[in-house]
């Protein structure tokens, strides 16, 4: 009775966390597990921010009891950058300026990333149809959409290049 | 959280079998989109939770022309089925993709208005539901399934186990408004089916969600329009009926004086689709 040891596939990675009964996996990944990558807004489904990936298909962490995920695959924005560098979908997110706040940004890329699996490349409708339940309150979304067309067409200046050359805003390096 | 004991039984037995072991203390889960959100805010305070995502009641079959859906079919699931195009299209503008691939069709039937657009459509299409128990089982209309306000005809120790569509008599048109084009809560949704005979209405089904205490038969506006061959003037009568015997109430979406002028709107705008729909697939 009462806590339990999950195992699930994080991001490649074989986890085993013992978790209190019904503990969101939104509330063990970021509090047990340290992947603070998936964020908290609202805990309601209502905003997207804790959007993870669960063999592939997006959900909301924080409806999803951990124990529901058991032996399933799980990924979140940890899980979409290469291990060096960034994926296509960050670099397009930061040449369309697609984020300002950045705290809904894990949740629109891992849609993104989940998007582009399924559908190479959509319909500026399909992508906004495919965004409805992430919120942005910074951006205004066209830019986001932007970033998805230009990382579905490929159209990223040098995708996947290395995280020490961003653009430094000090000027200096 | 005040969960002491979840569980995830593998299987109808074993749930029929915690649940008449745990007896109504039980709470009962399917996709938790709308349970998840109450315990989460401490507004629900369970200690013995029942998840159904494993008891493999999540199949989508044809049967006899229609649909037998299992009651933890995802929302996801029932927008890529082809065979009934009207419960789609519901999915489609039910919530988010999120959300989707969370919540259930079953779950849908107890979602508490503006929810419940699933059922909307349901509804026009004489859906049956198939309840399960330590006692055996039993179908019932789904319009007598919702009986009230977050009530059910669900006895404590059923579970909902599937539902089950007729073949479509007739042709359907379903229509949601709300205060954005997505993920959005309803102020009404509009379910119609109307089966002829030439031009002559021979049934007719009204369904109306988010002006209830559940999804609505208007019963008026559907007698209004057996016997008529759906010209102008018996869709606005049709239209007019709906808005007088639905039971819109207020809340931070719409108030019921709005909701009863927009299901007078939406009742003709459905009707007039399904006018539409037929003339240019008889050309
Ligand atoms: C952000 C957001 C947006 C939403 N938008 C919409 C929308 O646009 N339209 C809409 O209609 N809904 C909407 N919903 C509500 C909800 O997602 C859907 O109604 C969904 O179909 C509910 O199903 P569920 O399985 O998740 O319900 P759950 O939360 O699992 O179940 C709710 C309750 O129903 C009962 N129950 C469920 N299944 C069974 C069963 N098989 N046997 C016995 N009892 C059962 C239990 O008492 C349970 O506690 C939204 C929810 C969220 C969070
Ligand atoms: S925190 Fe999960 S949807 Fe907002
Ligand atoms: S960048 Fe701030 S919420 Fe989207």
């Amino acid at each position: 009775m009462g806590s339990r040891i999950v195992s699930f596939e994080l991001c490649g990675r074989e986890v085993e966390v013992l978790v209190s009964p019904m503990a969101t996996l939104q509330s063990v990944l970021r509090s047990q597990l340290g992947y603070t990558g998936t964020k908290e807004g609202c805990r309601q489904g209502g905003c997207g921010s804790c959007t993870v990936l669960v063999d592939g298909e997006p959900m909301m962490s924080c409806l999803l009891p951990v124990e529901d995920v058991e032996g399933r695959r799980v990924t979140t924005i940890e899980g979409i950058a290469p291990v060096a560098g960034l994926a296509p979908i960050q670099q397009a997110f930061i040449e369309k300026n697609a984020f300002q706040c950045g705290y809904c940004t894990p949740g629109m890329v891992v849609l993104t990333k989940t998007l582009l699996d399924h559908h190479p490349s959509p319909s500026r409708d399909e992508i906004i149809d495919a965004l409805g339940g992430n919120v942005c309150r910074c951006t205004g979304y066209a830019p986001i959409i932007e970033a998805i067309e230009a990382a579905a067409a490929g159209a990223t200046t040098d995708a996947g290049r290395d995280a020490g050359d961003w653009p430094d805003p000090s000027g200096e390096r | 959280m005040t969960v002491v004991e979840y569980f995830l039984p593998r299987s109808l037995a074993q749930a029929v079998d915690l649940l008449s072991r745990h007896g109504p203390d039980l709470l009962v889960i399917a996709g938790g989109t709308v349970a998840m959100p109450l315990i989460n805010d401490g507004i629900s305070l369970p200690r013995q939770v029942m998840g159904l995502r494993f008891v493999g009641l999540d199949e989508i079959e044809p049967s006899d022309g229609g649909l037998r859906i299992g009651a933890t079919t995802t929302l996801t699931s029932l927008l890529r089925q082809r065979h009934v195009p009207m419960l789609a299209e519901a999915a489609r503008r039910t919530a988010s993709w999120s959300i989707r691939n969370m919540g259930t069709v079953g779950g849908n039937l107890f979602t508490p208005p503006p929810g419940g657009d699933v059922a909307v459509a349901l509804l026009a299409l004489d859906a049956e539901v198939t309840l399960e128990g330590s006692r055996g089982r039993r179908t019932l209309a789904l319009s007598e399934f919702q009986t009230g306000f977050m009530t059910t005809a669900l006895e404590p120790q059923e579970l909902l186990t599937g539902i089950g569509v007729p073949a479509v008599a007739g042709e359907t048109t379903y229509v949601k408004f709300g205060r954005k084009e997505a993920n959005t809560p309803s102020v009404v949704t509009v379910a119609v089916r109307v089966a002829r005979d030439g031009e002559v209405v021979t049934d007719a089904r009204v369904a109306l969600g988010a002006v209830g205490p559940h999804a609505l038969r208007a019963r008026k506006a559907e007698a209004v329009l057996v016997g008529s061959s759906l010209e102008p003037g018996a869709i606005d009568e049709a239209a007019e009926a709906a808005a007088e015997e639905c039971e819109p109430f207020d809340d931070g979406i719409a108030s019921a004086w709005y909701r009863r002028a927009m299901v007078r709107l939406f009742v003709r705008r459905a009707l007039e689709e399904l006018v539409q729909h037929v003339a240019l697939e008889g050309r």
